[in-house]
């Protein structure tokens, strides 16, 4: 760690040559009254598009180190850059307007209408009126809420998942480079909760932001994350992808905290739509020539329902069966076993093949799919 | 009550419909609301039997000029000033108090500050205008400050109260965004407390008020004076319109704060 304000540039496992837009340099924090530090010496490196989220048991010190980001919390010391600049000392108030930041349940003022919500930041930088309306409109239609209809309404006239995304749209509003999300979708039912997410990654694709991201659910950070940072009181355990915290944990606490040991259980934690699946033909003409390509049968509206073509041969005697690409390999899992299959197809949610998982896969290892590409 | 939707499209379909939506937000206003209409009623049957009452007494000289319109209007309106000053004056001291209390810096004496508060109104208003008149001075000025201490407590509780029950998570996300304390308070944490500050203001009127009648005793005038001219001069049919009068009064100024807070709270959601 270097004292002076040089221009950090980490090489990061991740494309090569990214600049980390949030760098916390040997932060600490200890609350007034507490010996115990509540984070200790955290050097964090945040690459710029990214997704990060800082997960781990509660009071392990993942949300103190959000909030010290946007300086809700004061560092005890350590320095904390953003976009290479050093914001420990700046005025918090003026930074805390060039981060998006969105809490549990949306956090949305109950007197305000939607689109006053919406406009607080921009609101504050000065923008005119009728830039704050397109913008409000703008992000609305962002996040899947016709303007028309929603524009004037007041929170509690919206459903808590309608007032997430409303969240989400607000801490985008002044178009930050960087936000910071504290379990953003944890009040919320498992299956909003789920489409959320999807809907989340969908418009990150558009935005680009670098994100930090408090949970506390494995699942989610596994789904969202492009790294996960694991805490442990105060200790940052592991940083690394997904991939590598669930297979190659750097260490017992970490193993423990992801299931360690228990194999089968990580399965429930990779999801189908972020895997790398076999290629699947449903064309009639495309009987010939394919040896490694499954080719399956479709009735009517296209679903599958029953295989003319594996590689590995024997087609007539498998049973096809199917499962939604919105599971997890431990549905696949489950329909394998259950329908003596040794290949499962895997289906959207019209029910058409978007390819198939082998139960060879799981045994060499289960590619996923680079999510920024 | 969408009927079966008629088949028939025209122009004249839509009348009806537009017809039946105000209808309907009158019944809705109507069913969330009826009980106002109650309290007014009341008011306006037994100012209604008083004035019966009285107009069918053969009133002497003394009474007629006691209850000549001129002389009740005048002492109603000294009333309502009174009360009116009294609670400007809470409004003005104890809301800032209240703000001021609710700040983290200041929570350590919000409990003696309140306690203070809580003392205040303990004291019974009567002696306490009795001794600062003769401390101070006789009159209106008197009279008001009187009011004003006996009446501080429940603006000050209810202010700091509607503070501390504004969501903290709001307050998070406010400054989270970037609004600084000063913002915070002002547009998102004082809004939010002014349905129950209001209903503290309402307390406060209600009680000035009723005190208010007391103010006549150190020479403040007010309605209480009726009563004080009826007792002197022995007539009891003034003495049943007075009371009759200070009662309605009472009753229509704490409906009026009651429609006050109802409007404020459905305007702040």
């Amino acid at each position: 760690m270097s004292d002076t304000s040089d221009q950090t540039v980490v090489e990061t496992p991740h494309g090569a040559g990214k600049s980390d837009m949030i760098v916390l340099e040997g932060v600490e924090k200890i609350y007034p009254g507490s010996t115990q530090p509540a984070v200790s010496q955290l050097d964090l490196a945040i690459p710029q598009g990214d997704i990060v989220m800082l997960i781990g048991p509660s009071g392990c010190g993942k949300t103190t180190t959000l909030k010290m980001i946007n300086r809700l919390i004061e560092p005890t010391s350590g320095r904390i850059l953003l976009d290479g600049k050093d914001v420990t000392h700046v005025n918090g108030d003026q930074l805390r307007r060039e981060i998006g930041y969105v809490i549990q349940q949306g956090g949305l003022f109950p007197h305000f209408s939607i689109a006053d919500n919406i406009g607080v930041v921009p609101k504050m930088l000065g923008w005119d009126k009728q830039r704050i309306r397109e913008r409000a409109d703008e992000l609305l239609h962002l996040v899947g809420l016709e303007p028309s209809v929603f524009r004037d309404r007041y929170p509690r006239q919206l459903s808590g998942g309608q007032q997430q995304r409303i969240g989400v749209a607000r801490a985008l509003a002044a178009d930050p480079p960087v936000m910071l999300m504290d379990e953003p979708f944890g009040a919320i039912d498992p299956i909003t909760r789920d489409r959320l997410q999807d809907e989340f990654l969908e418009i990150q694709r558009t935005v680009g932001k670098t994100i930090a991201f408090v949970t506390h659910d494995l699942q989610e950070a596994v789904k969202l994350g492009d790294k996960i940072a694991v805490f442990a009181t105060g200790r940052l355990e592991q940083y690394d992808d997904p991939d590598t915290i669930l297979t190659r944990p750097a260490n017992e606490f970490v193993s423990d905290f992801v299931g360690g040991g228990a194999a089968v259980r990580r399965l429930s934690l990779v999801e189908l739509a972020h895997l790398e699946l076999h290629p699947i033909e449903t064309d009639e003409r495309a009987v010939g020539g394919h040896n490694g390509t499954a080719v399956a049968e479709v009735d009517g509206s296209g679903k599958p329902v029953s295989w003319r073509h594996l590689p590995g041969g024997d087609a007539a005697g498998m049973p096809l069966v199917t499962v939604p690409i919105s599971g997890s390999v431990y549905d696949a899992v489950d329909v394998m076993l259950d329908g003596c299959a040794s290949i499962v197809a895997v289906v959207d949610e019209e029910g058409r093949a978007q390819g198939v998982l082998h139960w060879n896969d799981l045994l060499g290892g289960l590619r996923t799919r680079e999510r920024h590409s | 009550m969408s009927a079966p939707a008629a088949p028939v499209v025209g122009p004249t379909d839509v009348e009806p419909e537009e017809e039946e939506k105000t209808q309907s937000t009158f019944a809705r206003l109507w069913f969330q609301h009826y009980d106002l209409v109650i309290l007014p009623a009341i008011i306006v049957l037994v100012l209604g039997f008083l004035l019966i009452y009285v107009s069918t007494r053969e009133l002497d000289t003394i009474e007629q000029r006691v209850l000549a319109p001129a002389n009740v209007f005048g002492l109603l309106r000294q009333h309502l000033l009174l009360a009116a000053l009294s609670t400007i004056l809470v409004l003005i001291i104890a809301v800032p108090v209240g703000i001021l209390l609710s700040r983290r810096a200041a929570r350590r004496v919000q409990g003696p500050v309140l306690a203070i508060g809580g003392f205040a109104q303990a004291l019974p208003p009567f002696g306490v205008l009795l001794l600062m008149a003769f401390a101070f001075d006789f009159g209106v000025t008197t009279a008001v400050i009187g009011l004003t201490l006996a009446a501080l407590l429940p603006v000050l509780r209810n202010t700091v109260i509607g503070l501390q029950q504004v969501d903290q998570s709001l307050i998070e996300a406010a400054r989270g965004m970037g609004m600084s304390s000063r913002q915070t308070l002002f547009r998102v944490e004082l809004p939010l407390a002014v349905p129950v500050i209001v209903a503290g203001l309402r307390v406060a009127l209600v009680l000035n008020v009723g005190t208010a009648t007391l103010a006549s005793y150190i020479g403040a005038g007010g309605l209480g004076e009726l009563v004080q001219q009826a007792l002197r001069l022995n007539r009891i049919n003034v003495l049943l319109v007075a009371g009759g009068i200070i009662a309605a009064v009472a009753l229509l100024i704490d409906w009026l704060a009651g429609v006050a807070e109802r409007v404020v709270v459905a305007r702040s959601g």
